[in-house]
């Protein structure tokens, strides 16, 4: 294309200004704007070479719109086409799927505004234009994407106005009021079908790339978690009946893994039933923790609630199952934001207390990997001190190991190739709480002690926004457990030893921050934190209110209707309802309309309605001077208030200071002469 | 029209016709309400129905409830357009303005107000009810406001004709709906034949004496009337009888006026026109009409079955060209 970007150099001139543009070029560069913006978000998902494709076709058919110039053929469109087509399969080495879609249907939208040329292709960008709004909201629906995706459907709707205002050049604020208007009388149709619309389930199976990213997943890797550590956003709120418990406490259990091959860890084989109704042996002691929690969608089947949860909690529309690891999981992944209210004990036991088979998966180790950490274990092991040291003693050595030995927790542990855990333990010694809770692990197994990982979330924020405290996907945490003889398994954070502010005080490792967060928390940290706290409230009802409405709310909203045992006919019902009667009252409201005439019309009637039952017909071509006339000669002096009412219409119709509305004093004066004159008669 | 009458279908279409005609009297001011005004969803709006739906489907299988959220305000806006494009209509009222009569093959204009009386109308589009769909004259009528917008068409038969079907749509403001209203203006349109171009000579006209003439023939030979004595009359022009009669009956001399005014008595004769055809003699009449009319001469009209006497004027004119425009 950029052959034909040098032709049209000759053409570059001044800008003329907004307002004097040619109608023509205002409006396509109104639209090449809005696409602009439309488009604009997604810049982030994008492969470069699509924003800057985009970029560049976006500008070139500004230039053209500029200089009034021809489109290109239509063979430069299905080249650079063929060309996007190409660079899509080698970003993504598909066409399927959600980013290649989204890459395709952005290349589409761009190149479609080179070739408006019926109103047709006009509707075809706008068409694409509602598709590219929508996803956006695979990627987030936070409130500032909300607005912008407002803003662009408006522009989007001012657009389409503009098309169908074909004469003269109505102004841009013109356009868009109309347009606002149109979308605003629509807003209670909205507001409707959003409340009513049944909420029912996927209808075909969730493409795997819409999950979102999380930390908790059924894997882990060395780093898999410490991707997460810059990763702000909410992945759960509490709230806790009572005080909150102390941050310490705070451990979310999610997938326990337990197989080991060296490189990553797995949960393990639930394949049959026997393992998945395995006793869990949960014994609780003290007083519960009451809370509420919300879930954002992680699109995961496990359900990270505090430990430890006892009782099952109610889930709309899902059934939840009790892993004999203590980890509970939906019947299938949560796509949706669920509010949920649940028990959790913070003093408990559970395992088997006295060995069985099943806890040898939790001694495996794989062959060939880390001899060095194996060879260390064993060192250990000649150690007098430790060589008939339970388990807790043992774990209490590696604490101590760690705290002393100058390890160090780190955001950033750098690569770490096939050895990881010797290079870790006995190396580099910095890493992330996986690195430890391996290191940990892998340790204790070599020393005989039946142990695992389990991943979850740890902490929450220090401070409550709206009462509820947010756990982010930063909180993403790995720690251990090991099994000891009597008592079951028992946890070990061997990140409290290196970190303990991490796991007591719920302080994360601060994320390197962004240019004007960082310069605005140099300045006042305090202004960014409250700024950072209401804007979280404002973010927390937007959640509450709009994002978390699901099909428990609807039934809710029936309950409060009166409905008995509300169900999803009912609430089809209900809609079916509500959008006739709405209907139906616009349908009277335009039959009423339809006695609206020309208020000087209709004050003209009435005048010669009064003149009427004096006896004086009158026909509409009649202006009010001539019906003065007639007064005049017909009722003498007694008609002079009316004839003079009539003259002074006349002027207020037809002189160079003509009226906007008709004088409705004007009117009662004048039947109120007539019907004194008729008893005169 | 063979096939036509073999065709079933045909007595339906034409009762439909008829219905359809009853149902819209012809007038030269339309009221637009419910009844008379009629909407249906164009193809954008169509495509529009499928955007909406495919988004639905995609907010129900991501739960995406702010895509419920567009997917409702799109429909929303629909609904209301679907009102709105409606209401663009309805309630305005056109009117006719009286149509000058014209040539066959000339454009007729149409002069047709609309009023509204209420909010300002937006992308209202005019037209022949026959004419391509892109002919459409667009115009914006103001609040409590008139505008007039025009139209044309060309007149192709002589005679009184019916206006043809005239037709007010309108897509505003988002182009899914369609709304229309079909007008059968009462108003006739008298449409003169073509005139003859290029235009046969006039006939011979014969000067004839009397009336206020301009042409003055001052050949002295001929005694074409008498006037009243001027001072400096010569003695031989006094008309000794008439002026005895004259001084007679109390009045004063007379004289000859041998410079009498005559004008051109010109006949437009049907007979004259050779052995044209009908239509083509009727042509011909036509631009020797307008000929003559421009020469301000006197002439009259003769068709089979109708004689226009001689005269001058507008009136004449119009006369003797709306009998040639009625001429069975």
């Amino acid at each position: 294309m950029t052959p034909a970007l040098g032709g049209t150099a000759p053409h570059t001139s001044a800008w003329p200004g907004w307002q004097r543009l040619p109608r023509d070029a205002r409006d396509t560069l109104f639209m090449l704007f809005v696409i602009g913006w439309t488009v604009l978000p997604h810049v982030a998902h994008l492969p470069l070479w699509c924003s800057l494709l985009t970029l560049a076709v976006l500008l070139w058919r500004a230039r053209l719109a500029l200089a009034n110039a021809a489109l290109p053929s239509r063979w430069v469109l299905v080249a650079v086409l063929i060309l996007a087509s190409g660079l899509t399969l080698w970003s993504y080495q598909t066409l399927l799927g959600k980013e290649p879609g989204v890459t395709m249907v952005v290349v589409l939208m761009a190149l479609k505004t080179l070739e408006l040329r019926a109103r047709r292709d006009a509707f075809v960008v706008f068409f694409l234009g509602f598709f590219i709004v929508l996803t956006h909201f695979l990627y987030s629906q936070s409130l500032l994407v909300a607005v912008a995706m407002l803003v662009s459907v408006w522009g989007l709707l001012t657009a389409l106005v503009l098309v169908h205002m074909p004469v003269g050049q109505p102004s841009l604020r013109q356009a868009s009021t109309l347009a606002a208007r149109t979308a605003l009388w629509g807003a209670p149709i909205m507001a409707l079908m959003f409340v009513l619309f049944p909420r029912i389930g996927p209808l075909w199976g969730v493409p795997g790339d819409a999950q979102a990213k999380t930390g908790l997943s059924n894997t882990m890797r060395m780093g898999s978690v410490a991707e997460f550590a810059q990763d702000d956003s909410i992945s759960l709120r509490v709230r806790f009946d009572g005080p909150p418990p102390s941050p310490g406490m705070l451990y979310f259990r999610g997938p326990v893994l337990t197989r080991f091959d060296g490189r990553e860890w797995r949960v393990a084989n639930f394949d049959s039933l026997d393992t998945l109704r395995a006793p869990s042996n949960l014994q609780v002691r003290g007083t519960p923790v009451h809370y509420e929690m919300t879930l954002e969608p992680l699109r995961l089947a496990s359900l990270p609630l505090l430990e430890a949860t006892d009782i099952a909690p109610v889930l709309e529309g899902y059934r939840t199952l009790a892993l004999p690891d203590l980890q509970w999981l939906a019947d299938r992944p949560v796509i949706e934001r669920l509010r949920f209210r649940a028990e959790a004990w913070p003093q408990f036991t559970h395992g088997p207390r006295t060995s069985t088979p099943a806890l040898r998966e939790d001694l495996e180790l794989p062959a060939g990997y880390n001899p060095r950490t194996l060879a260390w274990a064993a060192e250990l092991r000649r150690d007098p001190a430790y060589a008939n040291a339970g388990p807790r003693v043992l774990a209490a050595a590696l604490m101590n190991h760690i705290r002393t030995q100058r390890y160090s927790y780190t955001v950033a542990p750098g690569e770490y190739g096939r050895d990881a855990v010797d290079e870790f333990w006995l190396d580099r010694r910095e890493g992330f709480c996986e690195h430890f809770a391996a290191a940990f692990v892998v340790i204790m197994r070599a020393l005989g002690v039946p142990a695992r990982v389990v991943t979850g979330f740890q902490g929450t924020d220090a401070t409550p926004v709206d009462g509820y405290y947010a756990v982010r996907q930063s909180s993403a945490h790995a720690w251990a457990e090991y099994w000891e003889p009597g008592t079951g398994w028992v946890r070990a954070d061997p990140t409290a030893a290196v970190a303990p502010d991490r796991i007591n005080r719920g302080s994360r490792l601060a994320p390197v921050r962004g240019l004007v967060a960082g310069a605005l928390g140099n300045v006042s940290p305090e202004l960014l934190a409250s700024l950072r706290d209401g804007w979280e409230a404002v973010n927390n009802r937007w959640n509450q209110w709009v994002l978390n409405y699901s099909r428990g709310q609807q039934i809710d909203v029936l309950k409060s209707l009166g409905v008995d045992s509300p169900s999803w006919e009912d609430l089809a019902l209900l809609l079916i309802g509500a959008l006739s009667s709405l209907a139906l009252g616009v349908a009277a409201w335009a039959w009423w309309d339809r006695h609206r005439i020309d208020p000087w019309v209709r004050q003209m009637e009435r005048l010669r309605a009064a003149l009427r039952r004096l006896g004086l017909d009158s026909a509409t071509h009649e202006a009010p001077r001539a019906l003065a006339a007639r007064v005049r000669s017909r009722f003498g002096a007694d008609g002079d208030a009316l004839a003079a009412l009539l003259d002074v219409l006349e002027r207020q119709r037809y002189s160079r200071t003509t009226r906007a509305r008709p004088d409705a004093g004007l009117t009662r004066a004048f039947v109120w002469h007539a019907r004194m004159l008729r008893p005169a008669r | 029209m063979l096939a036509a009458a073999s065709n079933p279908a045909v007595p339906l279409r034409q009762r439909f016709q008829r219905w359809i005609q009853a149902r819209q009297p012809r007038t030269d001011t339309l009221q637009l309400t419910q009844r008379n005004v009629y909407i249906l969803p164009t193809r954008a709006g169509l495509l529009f129905a499928i955007t909406v739906f495919v988004l639905l489907l995609a907010s129900i299988n991501y739960q995406l409830n702010l895509g419920y959220v567009l997917t409702f305000l799109l429909a929303g806006s629909g609904v209301v357009s679907m009102h709105i494009t409606h209401a663009t209509l309805r309630g305005l009222t056109l009117h006719l303005k009286p149509i000058a009569p014209v040539f066959v093959g000339d454009a007729v204009l149409l002069d047709v107000v609309l009023t509204s009386p209420g909010s300002a109308r937006f992308g209202i589009g005019l037209k022949v009810a026959s004419a391509a769909p892109d002919s459409l004259s667009w115009i914006n009528v103001p609040a409590l406001g008139q505008a007039s917008a025009q139209l044309s068409f060309v007149a192709t038969t002589r005679g009184r004709n019916e206006v043809p079907t005239l037709r007010a749509e309108t897509r505003f403001p988002l182009g899914l709906f369609r709304t229309w209203t079909v007008w059968r203006p009462a108003t006739q349109l008298l449409v003169y034949p073509k005139p003859e171009y290029p235009a046969a000579a006039l006939p011979p006209s014969r000067a004839v004496p009397g009336g206020a003439a301009k042409t003055r023939v001052n050949d002295g030979g001929e005694v074409e009337g008498v006037r009243a004595y001027r001072r400096g009359d010569p003695l031989k022009l006094v008309a000794w009888k008439k002026a005895a009669k004259a001084i007679e009956t109390g009045g004063d001399l007379v004289s000859r006026d041998t410079s009498a005014a005559v004008h051109q008595a010109l006949w437009l004769d049907w007979q004259g026109c050779g052995s044209l055809a009908p239509e083509e003699r009727l042509s011909r009449l036509t631009a020797w009409t307008l000929a003559a009319a421009r020469s301000n001469a006197e002439y009259g009209l003769r068709l089979p079955g109708q004689e226009l006497d001689l005269a001058g004027g507008d009136l004449h004119r119009r006369h003797c060209l709306e009998a040639l425009a009625l001429w069975q």
